[in-house]
């Protein structure tokens, strides 16, 4: 009896320490002391532990799968391992700000994308890519789309735009309020004088269900996620919101082409606490560089998820940054006047 | 289509795939069992891991871990009065009094088998009408969705204990508790007082661990002599697992019943397994001819929480499977698993991926039978958990708790959060107010916001699409009804013991 209790007593201690170990994968948790200067010792030596990346957002969606999809390969050119935590809540902007408080060593770091950006704007958050040091930007999501049932009255961009200036409001735009989506509305609407009427859906597969269920008429959605209902009859695509179009996304016609000048790209990067040291970002930029650029298998697996691999320093990246927060601004403040 | 799932079967009936199924089950029984620790963190930690696999074993492995995840909670649930994941929460009602009354063995072996027929009829219906139930779950729109949670939401009336008072009480205090965080559509923060850490609001399961699991240890810390003793003879008496055709036969409707709930809140994208097994016990609770035995150790109830939590997995599955939407947070890391091989979720997977899907329904076929195999060979394994000590077991199941609040988020706030949701639960215990409630407006809470403001929303701020839509209509009258009839026992019953 005696010995059975012990050895219960021994597996449970062995299962809970090997439950902590599979589910922990932090090396440290911080608690705010995150000024502390990093030494040049650790400067010379980056990295020399598992690098943390941090994904503000839930395991198994884009942004999700971007980062784990360039951590195994970053991470074999800096040679560490590279794993992914994911801090999803308050529309990314927990996420981020673990990073903001992070210790400034290089060993955690942010892999996020646009709403970062929009997070501030929209008063969600209180800080964007300012407040970071920016490492790189990685890839590209040029095949942002507005998707409509197949069997409207309306097939490309013009059409879409022309139907919903004659019968203003009574189109249903499905989109997430204060999300990077609602923007895309927004900057359609200033564009064509066209009107729509905003409804609340959710994410990407809720947009889908809204779409399916004849909820709403038109969701601004990634074209990755769509290709299927597209093939099967089910939806259209009225344009990429792109320059131009591209092999990647079928060749749908860009709206840029079809005479409406809006563009959104999404992209990705990577972003360091604001301390880091910049020897530590540049090392961590220049293998993501070689990734991108370099590296084969990386690139057609990018690709099968319908980004662009495409690297941009970190100061072109800070750069194209205030580049598309201007152009959002200018946009909330347009609406905004129009409407007061 | 027989052609097509033999040729499933021919694709999952190799050494290594089966190996796979094994390995998840059985590591999902294990996450399943420890409170804290749920189905959705073990595919989420084992997502990665299938990067390397063909796509089938890959899949094969997380449906594995998702089979396990569900079917392990109630281990804990009925030895220790924890429930292991949110799926299992109703279990400790009439699970927890069995194995107190000596029955542990009797309801071990009914969880069993009707988690195992559960299983397979929701796999028959996912694999034959999913597409029907499909096209019916995308027609709900908010007003559907606010009409059917608001029905859920008056099952609290069933799960009050004896004051329907204190039931209200405790369900307003899960709304309360629901509304922290930034407000659904808006963003508007509420209830942070400037804590950022409060801006995601609180997650379901640190506040689920923290009422029941944590509240149920400090409460076993009171009386820290006793309880070791009684525990030992319980388990001596697990050895009588005997049960007659007849008690299995005669919870045939109770199974069935629990069954189609699980199944069809499965289906709703956001409802799912910890809501399917509350709502099911309260209907078998409310269809059955002696209600009072619900509570004190009835096979009834454990029967209905144990067939709808397995049968929600079916009912998940199905618009992920037929349209490539995801239910619930399962389904959403099963799609990326899905994604990470290329297989794009669509209405198309069948025709482009035939042989990888119908290798799915296999997989989850046999992952059922594993589930129920490797319960049948641990059952007497598991009952040694009572031969612990209690200032054993009872901390290293603190530290897991901690481990799996913390593991939902990687954040630390978490634990705090569970702590402080464990000690709101000790005091709800000493007040003699329920729990339940708490946590089942809690859950809905979000959901009914969410919906009636989208609803809001769709029709301009007019009220009448939530009566006008026929779906709705009747979930709302039946809502009433049974809020109603509710009021009316509860006084009945007063007045019965106000005359003695």
């Amino acid at each position: 009896m005696k010995t059975s209790v012990k050895w219960t007593c021994i597996t449970l201690l062995v299962a809970s320490v090997l439950t902590i170990v599979f589910t922990t994968n932090i090396a440290t948790p911080t608690f705010g002391e995150s000024q502390a200067t990093v030494s040049e010792a650790s400067v010379e030596s980056y990295p020399n532990q598992t690098i943390e990346v941090v994904v503000p957002a839930g395991a198994g969606g884009d942004t999700d799968l971007g980062a784990r999809l360039l951590s195994q390969y970053v991470g074999e050119e800096l040679g560490v391992s590279m794993v992914v935590s994911n801090i999803a809540g308050a529309g990314g902007s927990v996420g981020s700000r673990e990073i903001l408080d992070a210790r400034p060593d290089g060993h955690q770091v942010l892999f996020f994308h646009n709403n970062l950006l929009i997070n501030k704007l929209f008063g969600v958050s209180d800080f964007d890519h300012r407040d970071y040091k920016i490492a790189a930007i990685s890839t590209f999501d040029m095949g942002d789309t507005f998707i409509i049932n197949a069997d409207a009255p309306y097939q490309d961009a013009t059409e879409l735009a022309d139907y919903a200036v004659e019968n203003p409001d009574e189109l249903y735009f499905g989109t997430e309020v204060g999300g990077y989506t609602h923007l895309q509305m927004m900057a359609f609407e200033r564009e064509t004088g066209a009107s729509f009427r905003l409804i609340d859906v959710g994410g990407a597969s809720d947009k889908i269900v809204a779409l399916l269920g004849d909820q709403v008429d038109v969701i601004p959605i990634a074209y990755g996620v769509t290709t299927d209902y597209i093939a099967n009859g089910d939806f259209s695509s009225v344009g990429v919101l792109a320059e131009e179009s591209r092999e990647l996304y079928d060749n749908t016609p860009s709206m840029v082409e079809q005479g409406i000048d809006i563009e959104f790209e999404k992209f990705f990067f990577f972003a360091f606490p604001k301390e880091t040291p910049d020897e530590i970002v540049e090392t961590f930029s220049q293998a993501v560089k070689e990734v991108v650029e370099n590296n084969e298998e990386y690139q057609s697996r990018a690709e099968s998820y319908y980004t662009i691999p495409e690297y941009l320093d970190g100061e072109e990246a800070f750069e194209h940054m205030e580049g598309v927060r201007e152009y959002y601004t200018e946009l909330i403040q347009t609406l905004e006047e129009d409407e007061s | 289509m027989v052609d097509l799932f033999l040729n499933g079967f021919v694709s999952v009936l190799n050494l290594e795939t089966l190996l796979i199924i094994l390995i998840g089950v059985a590591l999902g029984l294990v996450f399943g069992a420890i409170p804290g620790l749920t189905a959705v963190m073990a595919i989420a930690i084992c997502l990665p891991i299938t990067f390397g696999m063909e796509p089938l074993n890959g899949m094969a492995l997380l449906l594995g871990l998702y089979i396990g995840g569900v079917s392990g909670g109630f281990i804990p649930a009925m030895l220790l009065n924890i429930p292991g994941t949110p799926s299992s929460i109703a279990t400790t009602f009439d699970g927890y009094p069995m194995a107190q009354n000596g029955e542990a063995g009797k309801a071990f072996t009914l969880t069993i088998i009707f988690s195992f027929l559960a299983g397979l009829l929701s796999f028959a219906i996912l694999i034959f009408v999913s597409p029907l139930l499909a096209s019916i779950a995308i027609e709900f729109s908010p007003f559907e969705y606010f009409a059917v949670t608001i029905f859920a939401l008056t099952m609290i009336t069933s799960l009050s204990g004896n004051s329907m008072l204190k039931g209200v009480l405790a369900g307003c205090l899960g709304i309360v508790l629901a509304m922290i965080g930034m407000a659904p559509i808006d963003s508007y923060p509420r209830f942070t007082f400037g804590f950022s850490d409060l801006d995601a609001g609180l997650d379901v399961l640190p506040v689920l661990i923290g009422l029941f699991a944590i509240s149920e240890i400090l409460k076993a810390a009171e009386n820290k002599d006793d309880q070791n003793k009684k525990r030992i003879e319980i388990a001596y008496k697990l050895r009588d697992i005997g049960i007659s055709f007849r008690e299995v036969f005669q919870q045939k409707w109770n199974w069935l019943r629990s069954t189609l709930i699980g199944v069809g809140v499965g289906i709703l994208p956001g409802l799912g397994g910890s809501t399917a097994n509350i709502i099911a016990y309260a209907t078998a609770k409310n269809q059955s001819k002696t209600p009072e035995k619900f509570g004190k150790g009835t096979p009834y109830g454990v029967v209905a929480t144990e067939s709808s939590n397995n049968a929600s997995i079916g009912g998940a599955l199905v618009p992920l499977l037929s349209i490539g939407i995801p239910g619930d947070g399962v389904t959403a890391l099963l799609i990326g698993g899905l994604m990470l091989h290329g297989l794009n979720p669509g209405p198309l997977l069948f025709e482009q991926h035939g042989d990888v899907m119908y290798g799915i329904f296999a997989a989850l076929l046999i992952a059922n039978a594993f589930m129920a195999l490797l319960l049948i060979i641990g059952m007497r394994f598991f009952i040694r958990i009572l031969n612990v000590p209690q200032h054993l077991l009872l901390p290293i199941i603190i530290v897991l708790c901690v481990v799996g609040a913390f593991g939902v988020n990687n954040r630390l706030f978490d634990a705090v959060i569970l702590v402080a949701c464990g000690l709101l639960g000790y005091v709800l215990i000493k007040l003699k107010i329920p729990i339940m409630p708490v946590v089942l407006a809690f859950i809905l809470a979000p959901i009914l916001e969410l919906n009636l403001r989208r609803g809001l929303m769709h029709s301009n701020g007019d009220w009448t699409p939530f009566i006008t839509s026929p779906i709705a209509f009747v979930f709302l009258t039946v809502a009433l009804i049974s809020v109603i009839v509710a009021v009316r026992n509860n006084m009945k019953r007063r007045r019965i013991v106000g005359d003695q």
